[in-house]
Parts: structure tokens; sequence; C-alpha cells
């Protein structure tokens, strides 16, 4: 270390400045970039403050005199249906989520504990679920919840979101379960702990970590979800966020400014709920990657 | 596990009863169901008729299906260079000491990974807006104004353009990811290459990436697998259009099936896109393997 020190104020006045060359240039394009990825939030506010004949004029300026018209415009008329779609994409969400990481614990629990007949070909069929390319599922799955009548009620969507994160959330949880002590349940067994007892009372709260992890990754995955709530879902009362903006920004396709309103009020949970946790956000979802 | 706490069979199959016939029943009854319709001509009403396999004989014929076969393999490579490339160059820049406000970087350039698609989507129209678009903006303010279109109808421009919102999205998501692995990095290996007067450049090719090419493995097979899978993007900016300029799979054969209630053909392209991901994905991972193998023997 003391040599390094020497080193470095021997240097000289070339290396110097090149290095303050080199560092100027690293920090701008780091800036630019990190900037990049935030100031379409910036921009959208103070322009959802303008009024639309303000912001066609000079799409860049602030807003001359602010106002929430546009805001207000939004929130009143019923017909846009921002509570509703917020309302629904909140339920599926939280279900979804619960559901994944519940029965994501137990099968993943199952699956690395206990033997019994089926628990290999169970194995292979969640893990075939990792590679199976989702989106292939668009039509069929279509035609079989139309065929069944599952389509279109408030739970339809809970049903493939769930079905598509448990093999994540099982593979996860196998891989956690496995570096707990077996001693664990037996202790349990010993003191006369039932097998659901032992299940949710002593390994869940131990596994906390990973579900945690689950549950992240999740959220956003199903708050975002498009594709799969286009194709099952018909009646506009039970739209979510990502369908119902779709249909704003076709409606509105002039009225910039009420749709920059629109996507601030849907995008604000999400923006509000990873500013506040990002540390953990941003862990867990590598986590979920690296992983997985 | 000792068999006086392994539960009855009974209460094992209790609990796994739900969750196996949820999965069975959105993953696979679909892929069954896609291979049974896929046999019929069927326009989505009562009836059908069976035309053995010449809906596959048809797609493979269908030049339309190739050409968004084309268009995700373009995405899938712009995006491993542009995303898990520049994602890369970041890291090295951020593990560098010239470097300030790296947790800044960090959640700011996390953020946009964690919007909609569909957010995304539009913030990305504005950009390309022909009157009110900030690309037409800027263009205007260095005084290239005449040089301004409608961008997104440009046929031949569009796959760029719509990559270039994909790769921005992802390039946060994709440096936090490499940076964990960096930072996993021993100091002292750093340390000692900078003593035996290794340049920066040096350091990242020849220490960092054998270091980390299992993520960077893990990277490339997340970028290949979620371009494979493009739709959400491309259907709020183009709907694949100008034409079919920037049609991709999932879009064609969600075309195919609702706009044109081709059921029975939809459902063929839908088996079509199953093999041919599976195949892709499938197949960088194994390309991917071979290389970093061979690459490691080699150092």
């Amino acid at each position: 270390m003391d040599n390094n020190m020497k080193k470095k104020s021997g240097l000289s006045l070339v290396t110097r400045l090149s290095n303050g060359i080199l560092s100027l240039f690293t920090n701008i394009t780091l800036l630019i970039f990190s900037l990049s990825c935030i100031f379409p939030l910036i921009w959208m506010f103070y322009s959802s403050l303008k009024e639309k004949r303000e912001f066609n004029a000079d799409i860049m300026s602030l807003p001359k005199s602010p106002s929430f018209s546009n805001y207000i415009a939004i929130l009143t008329n019923k017909d846009y249906r921002i509570f509703e779609s917020m309302f629904n994409s909140l339920r599926t969400t939280v279900i979804t989520v619960t559901l994944i990481v519940v029965l994501g614990f137990i099968v993943g629990y199952i699956l690395a504990r206990i033997k019994f007949r089926g628990n290999a070909l169970l194995n292979i069929m969640f893990l075939m679920g990792l590679l199976i390319p989702i989106h292939s599922l668009l039509v069929p799955i279509y035609v079989v919840f139309n065929n069944t009548g599952l389509g279109n009620q408030w739970f339809t969507l809970i049903i493939p979101y769930v079905a598509f994160g448990l093999p994540i959330a099982i593979f996860l949880v196998q891989g956690f379960v496995k570096a707990i002590p077996i001693a664990m349940e037996e202790a349990a067994a010993i003191d006369g702990s039932s097998f659901t007892r032992t299940l949710f009372g002593i390994i869940m709260p131990i596994c906390k970590p990973i579900l945690s992890t689950v549950a992240i990754v999740q959220v956003f995955s199903t708050w975002n979800e498009f594709s799969f709530a286009l194709v099952l879902m018909k009646d506009r009362r039970l739209w979510t966020v990502p369908l119902a903006m779709t249909q704003f920004t076709g409606q509105f396709s002039s009225d910039y400014t009420k749709i920059m309103a629109a996507m601030l009020i849907t995008m604000l949970p999400v923006i509000v709920f990873y500013f506040i946790f990002s540390k953990q956000i941003i862990r867990g979802m590598v986590a979920g990657a690296v992983k997985g | 596990m000792l068999s006086s706490i392994r539960p009855k069979n009974r209460v094992i199959y209790a609990y796994l009863l739900f969750p196996v016939a949820l999965y069975v029943f959105s993953v696979f009854l679909p892929l069954l169901t896609a291979g049974y319709y896929s046999l019929f001509e069927w326009k989505g009403g009562p009836s059908k008729t069976f035309i053995g396999l010449e809906n596959y004989l048809g797609l493979l014929n269908d030049s339309l299906f190739w050409e968004s076969f084309s268009h995700n393999i373009y995405l899938v490579i712009a995006c491993i260079i542009g995303q898990v490339g520049i994602a890369f160059i970041f890291v090295m820049m951020l593990s560098s000491n010239l470097v300030k406000l790296k947790g800044i970087h960090r959640t700011f350039g996390f953020f946009p990974s964690t919007v909609s698609a569909v957010s995304i989507g539009f913030i990305w129209t504005m950009v390309y807006d022909y009157r009110r678009g900030i690309l037409n903006w800027f263009l205007e303010l260095i005084g290239k104004g005449d040089a301004a279109k409608v961008w997104l109808n440009e046929p031949t421009l569009v796959m760029l353009l719509i990559s270039i919102p994909l790769i921005w999205q992802f390039i946060g998501y994709y440096m936090v990811i490499l940076l964990s692995a960096t930072t996993s990095i021993d100091k002292e290996i750093i340390e000692s290459s900078q003593i035996d007067g290794a340049n920066a450049f040096q350091r990242a090719i020849h220490i960092v990436l054998p270091l980390i090419k299992n993520t960077l493995l893990v990277c490339i097979t997340l970028c290949v697998a979620g371009n494979m899978k493009a739709f959400d993007h491309i259907y709020v900016m183009t709907k694949g259009g100008p034409g079919t300029s920037s049609m991709v799979m999932a879009l064609y054969g969600y075309t195919v099936s609702f706009n044109q209630q081709n059921m029975g053909y939809g459902s063929a392209i839908s088996i079509g896109i199953f093999v041919i991901s599976l195949l892709v994905i499938g197949g960088a991972q194994l390309l991917v393997k071979t290389l970093t193998r061979e690459k490691g023997e080699k150092a």
C-alpha cells in the first residue's frame, strides 16, 4: 500500500492529466445513462401539468402555469376506469404473489425433502417449466380458457400467472431447503409437532429470505404483465393497468398530456415501492435471476 | 428423513394436488390443445375440418413467419451486444475508482426494468413522434430539422428503433447482475494485476471477464429467452408495422389467431414458436457453454 502511495505521488503530469480526462469521461457517460433512466419520469410529470396546447407548442419547456386539470379530468371521469384498473391489478398481484409464495414453498419443500412415488417426475415437470417458452402458450391458453369458460372472470389471470411463477419459486425454495439441516425437522418431530405445523411454523420462517426474493420478482412481473391479460380479458371492467393504458393511448392519441397524467397515476404505486425498497428489490431481482 | 417424521402419502398428495393441477392446466393442457387444433382448418367457429399436417406445411412455406423469426433473432443479437455488452462496459467503469455516485447509478439505472413494457413503449413512441417527439425536437435544436421523420413509419429503420428501447430498458438490469458478480471477485487479484502493470482494459478482458463468465452466461441466456418472447413493446409501438417490418413471432401468432380468426393455423404457429424458441434457447446455451469451456482450457 505504501508503495502504491509513493507511485501515485510520483506520477507524471501527463498521466495525471489523462487520468483526469478518463475520470471525467466515465463519470459523464454514466451520468447521462442514469439521467436517461429517470428523465422520462420527470419530463412526463412536468408535461402532465401543462395544457395540451402548451405542450404541443413546445414539448420541452416547463409549464408556465402548472395545473392539475389533466389529473382532475382523468380522475373524475368514470369512463377512464383508472381506479378500477388499479384495483384489478392490485387484487391480481396480491393473490398471485401470495399463492406463488405459499404453493412454491410447499412444493419446493416436499420435492427437496420427501421421497415419494412421483417425486422425480414432478421435479422434471417443474424443471421443464423453466425452459418452456411461455409466450408460445398465448393462443393455446386462450382456446383452453374459452372452452372451459374460465376466461373473463376476475380470477382468470391468477391461474396462468401462478402457474408460470411456480417453477422458478419451486426451484429457488428447493435449493434453499436443501441447505437447512434436517435435525431441525427431527427435533420438531420429537417435540410432537405435526408435519403441517413443522412446515409452516418452523421451516417457513427459516425460508423467509428466499421467499421474499420470490415475492419481489413476482410483484413486478405480475403487475406489469400484458400479453396474457390482452388475450384472456375482454371485459373492460376487469382490465388490469397495462391493458387500460393501451386503451387510453388509443383513445387520446392526440392528447399526450392526459396520457402522461394517467401513466403517472398508474405507475405511482410501483415508483413509490421501488424507491423505498430499491436496495432489497435490486438484491432480490438479482438473486432471482442468477439462481434461476 | 426419519420415517417417524415422514408424513403419510395421503398428506403429501393432498398438498401437491392443487399446485400440480393448476400447473398442468395452464402449461401442458394448452400445449396439447394447440397440438390437436393445429391439425384442423378452424376459424374459431363451431365447425372445423381435419386437414392433417397441412397447417405445418403451410408454416414451413410461410415467408411472413420466417421473417418474424428473423426479427426475433435480430433483437436477440442486438440485445446481447447492446444490453450485456454495454452493461459490461458500465460495470468496468463503475468498479474503477474514478466514478462517484455509484449508488445513484445503480438505483436509477435499474429503475426502467421495473416499469411495464406498455409504459416504456409509450414513452418511446413519444420520443419518435413526428410533431411532438423528443428526437425531432432535438434534431431541430441542433439545426438538422429537415432530417425529421415519422420515425416508426420507416420500414428500414423500424427494427433498429424498436431495439433501442429494449436495450435501454434492461442495461441497468444486466449492469446490476454483473456488478454483483464482479464485487465478489477477490480484491487481491485485481490489486496484484495492477501492480504487475495491467491497464484497465487488460484487467477487464483477461481477469474480470474469465472470472464472471458464468454470470455472463446467465445474462446471455436471459437475453435470448427474453427476446424470443418479444411482444409487448412492439404491440404498443408499431403492432408489427409498417406493413410487417417489425413483426415478431408471438405477435404474428396473435395477429393470425385473433385479427384473422384463423385459430387452426394460429395453433400451428404456436407449436412452431414453441419448438423454435426451445431450439434457439437450448442451442444458445450449448454454444455459450462450449465456447466458455474452450476459452477456459486455453487460459
